[in-house]
């Protein structure tokens, strides 16, 4: 009797699988409606509900082009360029791996788009500092992530402490947050990334001209070491010391084993005043406790307001590759995504900000006090995505916050962009002059 | 896995010896391990030591830089660093795990209450994923124990060993010969199992203590077993990852980075050839290391 079920069991498996396969098989290759297709790549986890029905109002609203979203992730699209079938658009994190396909020019010149003459100039030199294809506008930014020091207003309004604008009265402010037995600052130093996101590029993002260091850096190449003009240790040796004084003397003291959750967890229960984390806390903080006030500020490195700024990332950007069968058609949902509506609602909704000239500004209280900056263009980006991987920075940056020399650390760094410089292959990028 | 390969070779070649033709079917049993072990180790390695002469990222075009990569390979403190640490680790490890294993199958072969019991428990660590081990205990150093710390007001206790650069690597042999020693175990038990009882009969009769029963008997005739642990564990411990990634994740700083964690990390960071060539410089290394291994033991009664 047993066997008899389960060979019904087996039986009915068996047909529903075939099923499932028949049905995926036949969806795969409907043309049905003669609709040209446009395979639309989307993995930001927590926008993808959004974005799906971005699509499907953008299918339902015209009957020329139908638009497909795959959720896959940046692996699998880095795999489809190499077998020379990648999407039709991309809109993706923009870093070092998907900067590969600019560099390699495998992505095509948009910047005879309206959409390309709606992104703000500023910008520009935040992307081409991944790298550029010569002479090409191959990348539209479509989401900022703009973030800075996280504070809790109601410990804040509580010892009578205003946002501090210089590093003066951050100090001062951490002092009488200090006394009063308050942790200024929540540390969670036991996962290395909180350490190189908040810390270390808001140190050096608010001292150092970044776009401008990197730049040199880039220059300088294998000669980077104890006697180049730039280098780590020269030129960031002053931010990472003030930023060892904040984690030395304003830090809860058991910060070098708190993780990320930890820290969000205690923050939303008020056990440290200011916290070095993005926009995404947010959402975590409020799952504890939805009603805490937040606020955010620019951390001040020196004693000039002028020097504030927020760090910032690409969070998106809009790429169509040369490989693509349907360039046309992905220009059209191009142009869509691009719409006012749709591109403020998608950035109102994840706490971004919209690059576009002609954007409306996001009302949430919590990024309100970044808006100034991002505005006028007071904006890095960090100083620890703008290496290459090989250097573990994060690794390194933790060593200085659990007590190592910053010194040796930073000389360390130099000999690894010297010797990342010594083994990078040569780009197109690279042989602008010769190639032709 | 190179002492059994040994053994199955002597095997074949004293078969052969005795009789002149080998049946097909031999060979056929052979073959689909043959075809495995060609697409899945020797391929990948080929290539692997093939790019390892490239500037490739992994994709796109790549051209050949000669010996570019090896040239940085070594004068990368950071590499030099991760085979300091795998081999102090190893090394630290396999004192750790043998004493310790010892020492429990010697009382675990002794007439004790709940032997069985006590066996079966000890030998649970080895049914799980080491990963899931690392997790556990990167909770228990993080946050049990400096909370018992700060309870009982026992400073050195109430911070996270794992937190601190110097010591990080204790925490991660720990936890390696927690879940190294059951199986190390297991080998012993059954070395001590094998020793006749008429031995030790006779030692008493001679008047030798339990210590010198120990020192004089049991140590020399498990010898070989030791031989077979030794070598077994410090190869595995050589490729020691997933309990790092959990537990540190190399980290505090780079403190506990092992050689395979930089071989990965070279898969992610877009350095493939060049931690290619560090894979090339490893395997080289392993093989010199067995080498020798086998050198010393041959003659040795190991198995």
């Amino acid at each position: 009797m047993v066997s008899g079920k389960r060979t019904r069991t087996a039986r009915a498996l068996a047909v529903i699988t075939s099923l499932t396969i028949a049905g995926t098989a036949l969806a795969g290759c409907a043309p049905a409606d003669g609709r040209e297709t446009v395979r639309f790549t989307f993995s930001k986890r927590e926008a993808i509900d959004f974005m799906t029905k971005v699509v499907n109002d953008y299918n339902a609203s015209q009957n020329k082009v139908k638009v497909e979203i795959d959720t896959s992730g940046v692996d699998v699209v880095s795999a489809s360029f190499v077998r020379g079938n990648p999407p039709d658009l991309m809109l993706a994190n923009y870093n070092f791996e998907v900067a590969r396909f600019v560099q390699r020019c495998a992505l095509t010149d948009l910047s005879d788009t309206p959409e390309a003459g709606r992104i703000r100039k500023d910008l520009q030199p935040l992307l081409d500092q991944y790298g550029i294809c010569p002479g090409k506008t191959t990348v539209l930014p479509y989401s900022v992530m703009a973030a800075s020091v996280i504070y809790n207003k109601e410990i804040f309004a509580k010892y009578g402490i205003q946002v501090p604008k210089t590093w003066d009265e951050l100090i001062a402010a951490s002092d009488t947050l200090k006394a009063a037995g308050v942790a200024p600052f929540y540390g969670t130093f036991k996962d290395n990334w909180t350490i190189g996101q908040g810390w270390y590029d808001y140190a050096v993002g608010g001292e150092v001209p970044v776009v401008d260091f990197f730049k040199k850096m880039n220059e300088e190449g294998t000669n980077v070491g104890p006697n180049s003009q730039t280098s780590f240790s020269k030129d960031f040796a002053q931010p990472v010391d003030q930023m060892t004084q904040l984690i030395k003397d304003y830090t809860q003291p058991n910060a070098g084993s708190q993780a990320y959750v930890d820290g969000n967890l205690a923050f939303a229960k008020g056990q440290g005043a200011m916290y070095l984390q993005g926009p995404w806390a947010f959402g975590e903080i409020a799952k504890t406790s939805p009603d805490l006030q937040l606020g955010t500020f620019p951390l001040p490195m020196t004693n000039d307001p002028k020097d504030l700024k927020v760090r910032v990332n690409m969070d998106l950007a809009a790429m169509i590759p040369t490989g693509s069968k349907h360039q046309k058609a992905a220009r059209d949902f191009l142009a869509y995504l691009y719409r006012p509506s749709v591109i403020d609602a998608y950035n109102a909704a994840q706490l971004g900000f919209a690059p576009t000239t002609d954007a409306t500004m996001p009302n949430d209280p919590r990024i309100a006090g970044m808006i100034p900056y991002y505005d006028e263009g007071a904006v890095y980006q960090g100083a620890s995505v703008l290496v290459p991987k090989t250097i573990p920075v994060f690794n390194y940056v933790q060593a200085i916050a659990l007590g190592g020399s910053v010194k040796d650390t930073l000389n360390t760094m130099d000999a690894d962009w010297a010797r990342a410089a010594f083994l990078a292959p040569k780009l197109p990028s690279d042989t602008k002059g010769s190639a032709k | 896995m190179t002492t059994t390969t040994t053994i199955v070779t002597r095997g074949d070649r004293t078969v052969r010896r005795s009789s002149k033709r080998v049946e097909p079917i031999y060979y056929l049993f052979l073959l689909p391990t043959l075809v495995l072990f060609t697409l899945a180790i020797t391929v990948p390695a080929v290539m692997g030591i093939f790019f390892s002469f490239t500037d490739s990222i992994g994709i796109g075009t790549w051209s050949f830089n000669g010996l570019t990569n090896y040239i940085a390979a070594f004068s990368d403190p950071a590499i030099l660093q991760s085979y300091l640490f795998t081999f102090g680790f190893s090394i630290a490890t396999v004192v750790v795990v043998n004493v310790l294993a010892f020492l429990l199958a010697v009382g675990l072969v002794s007439r004790i209450r709940f032997k069985t019991g006590l066996r079966a428990i000890f030998v649970i660590p080895m049914v799980i994923s080491g990963i899931i081990i690392a997790y556990v205990f990167n909770f228990l150093f993080s946050n049990s124990i400096p909370a018992l710390g700060s309870a009982t007001g026992i400073p050195w206790l109430s911070t996270s060993i794992l937190a601190n650069p110097d010591l990080a690597w204790v925490g991660i042999v720990i936890v390696t010969a927690w879940q190294a020693i059951p199986g190390t175990l297991l080998i012993y038990i059954a070395g001590l199992l094998s020793i006749p009882g008429e031995v030790y009969e006779a030692a008493s009769i001679d008047g030798a203590g339990r210590f010198q029963q120990l020192t004089r008997i049991t140590v020399p005739l498990v010898a070989g077993y030791f031989v077979i642990n030794i070598v077994l564990g410090f190869k595995g411990f050589l490729n020691a990852y997933d309990i790092i990634k959990g537990l540190t994740d190399g980290g505090p700083g780079t403190a506990t980075r092992s050689v395979a964690m930089t071989i990965i990390a070279g898969f992610n960071g877009g350095d493939y050839a060049y931690q290619m060539a560090n894979a090339t410089i490893f395997f080289i290394v392993a093989i010199l290391i067995s080498l020798l291994q086998l050198s010393v033991t041959r003659g040795r009664n190991a198995l």
